[in-house]
């Protein structure tokens, strides 16, 4: 059949090879899938364009996904977007259950990425012309709506709420790019410090340094206990794998993929929101919301299925308006422009070809990923029963690496990994709280950017209340989530009193 | 001391060890050599122009070079920061209009590094309107700032972008003086975030590129993503470079018909107002002249060559190699040009 003619055996080979080499990038913390994509660009060139695109795409969704497997056994997110991964999967991996967070988290990851696969070959013209009519201030509804969850993911709500402006504030400091719209001037630096501080902190040095060393400096005051044993963490035949884990769990995964796909959909928006906008709503809707942070099950497939949702979301406005989705699918573009490919609005009625390449190619991957993470678990569990004096300098040496190459060689990012693992480890002795934290830190640019151009742009603050339909929904949403945070945090205490 | 055979051994892959950085210095040209650009996109122009002219230098030279997308500041703090020539940069015009622009942290290129060869001109770059906007051409939009009507131009400030918005202010105030007010700038950030203004209904004109936005030119009226171009800023001789085809339903016939001196935006009584977007390299400025002058000689046989044109063509850029003096010349020039227009608007 002519319209499958780039389906080779290399073609094939690239996007397993793709996913598996994207595993192992997301695995390791500081690296992402956006460095695995930028890795091999250069080496698409000479693999033409579909072929180069099996490559990269196995890559995209395999670096997506192979976030989760140090968030869980670690506690430190591979990725960004795997942050809301660590608040539960982590407390499982802790209570013995790592194989079973792990298994969770990939059959989740399946059902995400399948779902937005989905949307994006059926619905992607018509979700871009819906996408544009997001402007300024829907964008940051969206991104106050993210930043709501931070109340819900607090111990102490006050304490977490300031953690979380802290978070925002230390974001800001840097130059207001003028690649976001900004003026270029430069904010909060202390004097003496622009050369290192003129672009502020880096995400992924600030990521690792507060969930990775600040987790290795608590241990070493403490005294690191040696690693669980195999019957610990009931590898194998110890524990025994239902999927009636999933009963009653249909709508959130649904709803996570969605949402993933939706956040992907809106450019600039980020891929961190997906997963944290996907974990709050399954702790609004959940019947035991006062689990989630300790290892419920429902916040992995929830974080799990937002994240790989997001990964055919960020290709509908890159394959229907040029424009990606995020950092990843801003690379992608790369792969076109390297071959000389326009990537617009007329893009897949101009190319079917390399159009169905792109969805077989996200499909192989999904599939590939799934059978190469869930028959490696086994061997991936058996990382926490690696004794601590071995595994903790290993963890460093690859915080360390990773940091270093973020942002191709910048020394500055380890000592920013170096400040923030102190920092971090500081946090829980003042009852700062880390999670709204770096939910503040991720997002704090975006709502800046989109709050500052709305006010440019309208003049008026009450264009927020009153720009559209859809702004009055998301202002709905933020009342719920503000208001479910709160009553749930009073009936907590009752509940304690009691 | 008894010298034993592995003794021996030891002493001579130790001194092979330590000879070996001398060797590589004696060569010149490092072996592994970092190009750093000035944009952090691998999508945009720079990426693939630099790509393109990595490739070819890496061949004839035998070396590796690999592209890094870090931006205009960190590009020039790495820069800064290595004169072995391990690291060299290969940017566009937006290098010395930041600072004219008074962007932080931005010096003169011209005094703290070495301007090297050009390699590429990107014709690309473009104003355009809404396709049902009351304003067709570039004459309607200086006639509307003349009569007072305010027109918003979506830019990104401090390049490429904000020049030609400059050019369109200075333009209105030679067609009435005074009128420059009615353009006004709506800084945005990215292409994407240029687009949406136009789609909020924010901005009336946005700065664009040939190759991003000609397929919402493509697109019917009444689609609210429909767009039309008014304004090309490559120079005829530039586009007349381009392929004949042109890019996707634009041929280079069509593009002509913006570009001056068929759309006309005065410079001043006598000129049109112009601009191509040029690619050169940049070095550190204590850097071995010998590499440079060997990066030269590389760049001149593989454009006597011919085939990295074609490559170039074909990604359409017009291939415009200048050996380093010439192309220092060659900008300075335009530099102070574009610096003239720049201190006119602001006064």
């Amino acid at each position: 059949m002519d319209m499958f003619e780039f389906l080779s055996p290399l073609f094939v080979l690239l996007t397993i090879g793709g996913t598996l080499v994207g595993i192992i990038f997301g695995a390791i913390p500081g690296m992402t899938a956006t460095m695995a994509v930028a890795v091999c660009l250069p080496v698409t060139y000479s693999l033409g364009l579909e072929n180069g695109l099996a490559l990269l795409l196995g890559l995209y969704v395999g670096g997506i996904s192979g976030g989760l497997v140090p968030a869980i056994l670690l506690g430190i997110p591979g990725t960004p977007s795997s942050i809301t991964t660590t608040l539960d999967g982590y407390p499982m991996a802790k209570q013995g259950h790592g194989e079973k967070a792990l298994r969770i988290g990939i059959i989740a990851s399946l059902v995400g990425g399948l779902i937005s696969l989905v949307i994006l070959d059926l619905f992607a013209p018509a979700l871009a012309d819906f996408a544009i009519r997001f402007s300024y201030v829907e964008k940051f509804l969206i991104i106050l709506f993210a930043l709501s969850v931070m109340a819900a993911l607090s111990s102490d709500l006050l304490l977490g709420i300031f953690s979380g402006f802290l978070g925002i504030f230390i974001s800001l400091i840097g130059t207001y790019d003028v690649t976001k719209g900004g003026n270029g001037e430069w904010r909060l630096i202390p004097p003496g410090t622009e050369y290192w501080l003129e672009s502020g902190f880096s995400l992924l040095p600030v990521l690792i340094g507060l969930f990775g060393l600040a987790a290795i400096l608590d241990e070493a005051q403490t005294g690191a206990l040696p690693g669980m044993s195999q019957k610990d963490i009931k590898i194998g035949q110890s524990e025994r794998f239902s999927l009636r884990i999933f009963k009653g769990q249909t709508v959130n995964l649904i709803r996570s993929s969605c949402i993933g796909t939706f956040v992907g959909i809106l450019p600039g928006v980020g891929g961190s929101a997906a997963s944290i906008l996907s974990y709050s709503n399954a702790k609004t809707f959940s019947k035991n919301p006062e689990n989630f942070g300790k290892g419920e099950p429902a916040g992995i497939m929830a974080s799990e299925a937002g994240n790989n949702g997001l990964t055919g979301g960020a290709l509908v406005p890159l394959l229907s308006l040029g424009i990606p989705g995020d950092s990843a699918t801003a690379l992608l573009i790369g792969a076109f422009t390297l071959q000389g490919v326009q990537v617009g609005p007329l893009f897949i009625a101009n190319n079917p070809v390399t159009w169905d390449a792109m969805i077989i190619a996200m499909l192989i991957a999904n599939l590939a990923m799934f059978v190469l993470m869930y028959f490696a678990i086994r061997y991936f569990a058996m990382v926490v029963t690696v004794p601590k004096h071995i595994l903790f300098p290993v963890i460093l040496m690859m915080c360390v690496i990773g940091a270093y190459t973020i942002n191709y060689g910048i020394m500055f990012d380890v000592w920013t990994l170096l400040i923030f693992g102190i920092f971090g480890w500081m946090m829980s002795k003042l009852r700062l709280e880390v999670a709204p934290f770096i939910i503040g830190f991720i997002l704090g640019p975006s709502a800046e950017v989109y709050f500052v151009k709305t006010l440019e742009s309208f003049g008026d603050v009450s264009i927020f209340f009153t720009k559209s339909p859809i702004a009055v929904v998301l202002w709905l949403l933020i009342v719920g989530s503000i208001g479910g945070s709160i009553w749930l945090h009073r009936s907590a205490s009752k509940h304690r009193d009691a | 001391m008894k010298l034993t055979r592995r003794t021996i051994l030891a002493a001579v892959s130790t001194a092979a060890l330590l000879a070996q950085p001398l060797m590589a210095t004696a060569q010149d040209l490092p072996r592994n050599i970092r190009m750093v650009i000035g944009s952090t996109s691998t999508g945009g122009d720079t990426y693939q122009n630099s790509a393109i002219v990595a490739d070819a230098l890496s061949e004839k030279l035998g070396v590796n070079i690999k592209v890094d997308a870090v931006g205009a500041v960190a590009g020039f703090k790495a820069l800064a920061r290595d004169k072995r020539g391990t690291t060299i940069m290969m940017f566009h015009d937006f290098a010395y209009l930041a600072e004219l622009y008074g962007g932080k942290g931005f010096v003169n290129p011209f005094e703290n590094y070495i301007v090297g060869a050009t390699v590429a001109t990107n014709p690309g770059n473009a104003f355009l309107v809404p396709k049902n906007s009351p304003y067709q051409t570039m004459t309607d939009i200086l006639d509307a700032a003349a009569n007072g009507e305010k027109v918003r131009v979506a830019i990104q400030p401090g390049g490429v972008s904000e020049l030609g918005f400059s050019a369109m202010k200075n333009a209105a105030n030679v067609n009435k003086p005074g009128s420059g007010e009615n353009i006004v700038a709506v800084n945005t950030g990215s292409q994407s975030d240029k687009n949406q203004a136009m789609w909020d209904g924010l901005a009336d004109v946005i700065n664009g590129s040939i190759q991003s936005n000609e397929q919402f030119t493509q697109l019917p009226e009444d689609d609210q993503k429909a767009m039309r171009f008014v304004w090309i800023t490559a120079s005829p001789e530039t586009l007349n470079g381009a392929p004949e085809a042109g890019m996707g339903k634009m041929t280079r016939d069509d593009m002509l018909k913006y570009a001056a001196p068929e759309t006309h935006v005065p410079l001043n009584a006598s000129e049109d107002f112009t601009f191509d977007k040029e690619f050169f390299f940049i070095y550190n400025k204590d850097m071995d002249p010998a590499i440079i002058d060997k990066i030269d000689t590389a760049l001149s046989e593989i454009y006597a060559d011919g085939a990295i044109q074609d490559r170039q063509t074909e990604a359409f850029f017009i291939p415009n190699f200048r050996p380093s003096a010439q192309a220092r010349e060659h900008l300075i020039e335009k530099r102070t040009t574009y610096g003239d227009v720049i201190s006119e608007i602001s006064g």
